[in-house]
């Protein structure tokens, strides 16, 4: 139960994933797009196509079909690539595949071989693998048991253009040696892998093709950049977390100009480390989160002309020398949280009128720094989390018409302020999870009828306030947590038929009754009504939520068997529930 | 039903099937032929050969194009599929985009 109040801050997004999709993941053109698009989503009870509503292709049955009884086809080699990769995808997918059914792929000129984070994968699978040949465009082996041996098998696989061999600790030094003869690698990806030393990186020196490079968590590369230097493609590289990277290694990788995309948030770089890139003038996204830099590296980055996208959060930056920020005027997002500026630094944002998104998180600032916002009309999203902004602030944000995103939990905003926001139509998610908004405050904002995400966690909401929840039709979640909560309340939630995610744990006078009265909200997919009077009855109501794969009861009267019961009976796709 | 709400599809033993334009259109790959402008003869006739579609394949494709407007209006069961045809039935369903 503690834990779902206290993780306030899990869904924050990340800008730094996704901001260079120049290299995807799959590699095939002839495959479907709807396969696997996201290799750690991977539902563990399957659902037949169609399940969802919408009416399967003929294709997407047969392939279903063929799942099923995969054990009776002993080969796929005489059917064309690109749906025998379906059905390898739809194995993968469903986890069914296993060492024995893997052997019917072999010879199938496959293009895609997705198997990160898959079980059991092993040595075993990778003679199947390696059989693609030249077909073979992207292979992942995350989280596997995958060997130097196995690996070596790949040589063969000469236009192999991706390889993921994240979380691996099976290979050595040795091993890379084996992927060195694979020029057309434009990916390479070795999350979290001791076996990448400086020596070790030699094996990247001839990978003239490659342009993204990731070894976050890698911890012995320093000194391996020297190997890079030949790159001269390369644009992306993320050594996140490599806390082994140090100011020198920055030097060596000066000359990488083609660089578009650079993490290095908790390396242990300072200022003069940034001074060396000064040339990288195509970097467009430098993240250094968490480094041990202060706002004399912003004269480094004013030199970056490209740089759209900056990350500071967490380098301890105080004001001094903030007047640099002044300069980057290209830049579209700006991350600055948890640092120690207050409003004098604001004024120095005043001028970055092209900012789409701006992170001033647990940052010392107020209701007067909040002005120099006002002209930043391009903001879309705008996170002012553990700020002491208040009452007289919001006034400033009046005149953002296109924000879509606004954090506003833990400050010190009042009911009365928020009709400020009553004219930001454009509003898709707002977090107002403060202690002192009640009621009053969600009347005031009821012109905010695109919400698809409101957070009113700790808001003392009640059941008179809860009236006002028929405006806000398009929530896809919702959060009312403060207690005040009662059956005759969610008599307004039933009718937000969007709700995918809904939490109402916390308000102790909830029955089953309102399990009754969201048993239709059939979308929903996650649901907690933890720390109420729900018991084992009720929870019959939740056999229509067909959708459901989380469900939180915790402190209720509710038995880990009962809700055992209730996902074998009718819920199949209940991965995860409390108690359990 | 109208000649031209129709369409004659024919496998590759020459079994005529005639069936509703809409429920041929299920497949965009006979949807494209019966509009495109190029002049197609398929345009034209409202036929459509399969020299590499048996019949029996092609029969079980269109009960699954009529299965597919069914679903689409709400009547929502299962297509079922015996497990002899299904590799067959499957290469064809690539074929048509089905």
């Amino acid at each position: 139960m503690m834990g779902g109040i206290c993780s306030r801050k899990q869904n924050q997004p990340v800008i730094e994933d996704g901001v260079c999709r120049a290299v995807s993941r799959r590699y095939g053109k002839s495959s479907s797009s709807k396969w696997l698009t996201n290799s750690s989503f991977r539902p563990t009870v399957e659902q037949p196509p169609g399940g969802a509503g919408t009416c399967p292709s003929l294709l997407e049955l047969c392939i279903y079909k063929i799942c099923q009884s995969i054990d009776k086809y002993s080969s796929f080699s005489m059917l064309p690539r690109d749906v025998s990769q379906q059905i390898f995808n739809e194995l993968v997918c469903s986890n069914s595949l296993t060492d024995v059914s893997l052997e019917a792929f072999r010879d199938c000129a496959l293009e895609d071989i997705g198997l990160g984070e898959y079980p059991d994968v092993k040595d075993s699978w990778m003679g199947v693998i390696s059989s693609q040949g030249s077909s073979l465009l992207s292979v992942d082996l995350s989280g596997s048991e995958v060997t130097d041996s196995g690996l070596a098998l790949l040589k063969g696989c000469s236009n192999l253009q991706a390889l993921a061999y994240n979380y691996c600790d099976h290979v050595s030094e040795q091993g890379l040696k084996h992927i060195s003869g694979l020029s057309n690698l434009t990916s390479l990806s070795f999350k979290r892998s001791d076996a990448i030393s400086a020596e070790g990186m030699r094996a990247f020196s001839g990978l003239l093709n490659l342009e993204k490079l990731d070894l976050e968590r890698c911890s012995a590369i320093h000194g391996g950049f020297v190997h890079l230097k030949g790159l001269k493609k390369l644009k992306s590289l993320n050594v996140r977390c490599c806390r082994c990277i140090t100011d020198s290694d920055l030097k060596t990788i000066s000359g990488l100009i083609d660089l578009n995309e650079l993490q290095l948030s908790n390396c242990n770089i300072t200022d003069s480390g940034i001074s060396y890139l000064k040339g990288l003038h195509k970097l467009r996204m430098l993240n250094l989160e968490g480094c041990n830099v202060t706002a004399s590296c912003l004269q480094s980055i004013s030199a970056l002309v490209a740089l759209a996208y900056l990350n500071l959060n967490r380098c301890s930056l105080s004001d001094e020398g903030c007047d640099k920020f002044s300069g980057l005027t290209n830049l579209k997002v700006l991350s600055l949280g948890f640092n120690e500026i207050t409003d004098a630094c604001l004024m120095y944002l005043k001028g970055l009128t092209s900012l789409e998104s701006l992170n001033l998180d647990s940052c010392k600032i107020g209701d007067e720094g909040l002005a120099n916002l006002a002209g930043l009309t391009h903001l879309k999203n705008l996170e002012l989390s553990d700020t002491e902004v208040g009452s007289n602030g919001l006034r400033h944000l009046s005149g953002l018409k296109n924000l879509e995103s606004l954090n506003l939990s833990f400050t010190l905003v009042t009911d009365s302020s928020l009709k400020r926001l009553s004219g930001l139509t454009s509003l898709k998610s707002l977090n107002l999870d403060a202690r002192q908004i009640t009621d009053a405050g969600l009347a005031a904002i009821t012109s905010l009828t695109g919400l698809t995400h409101l957070d009113l966690f700790g808001a003392r909401i009640s059941d008179s306030g809860a009236n006002h929840l028929k405006y806000f039709k398009n929530l896809q979640s919702l959060e009312i947590c403060g207690g005040g909560l009662t059956d005759a309340g969610v008599k307004n939630i039933k009718d937000l038929v969007c709700l995918t995610w809904l939490n109402i744990s916390q308000n102790c006078n909830l029955t089953n009754k309102s399990l009754e009265l969201i048993s239709g909200l059939t979308a929903l997919v996650s649901l907690n009504v933890s720390n109420s009077r729900i018991t084992n009855e009720g929870l019959q109501h939740l056999k229509p939520l067909k959708n459901l794969r989380s469900l939180t009861l915790e402190s209720c009267k509710v038995t880990a068997s009962e809700i055992r019961k209730l996902q074998s009976d009718a819920l199949p796709n209940l991965v995860s529930f409390r108690p359990e | 039903m109208k000649k031209e709400d129709t369409v004659k599809l024919i496998s590759a033993e020459g079994f005529e099937f005639v069936i509703h334009k809409d429920a041929a259109m299920v497949s965009q790959t006979i949807r494209n032929m019966l509009t495109s402008p190029g002049g197609f003869a398929e345009t034209e006739h409202g036929e459509v050969t399969f020299p590499e579609i048996s019949t029996t394949i092609l029969e079980k494709i269109c009960k699954y194009f009529y299965w597919n407007l069914q679903f689409a209006s709400g009547k929502q069961t299962e297509f079922h599929i015996e497990p002899e045809l299904v590799l067959e039935l499957m290469m064809a369903a690539n074929y048509l985009h089905t």
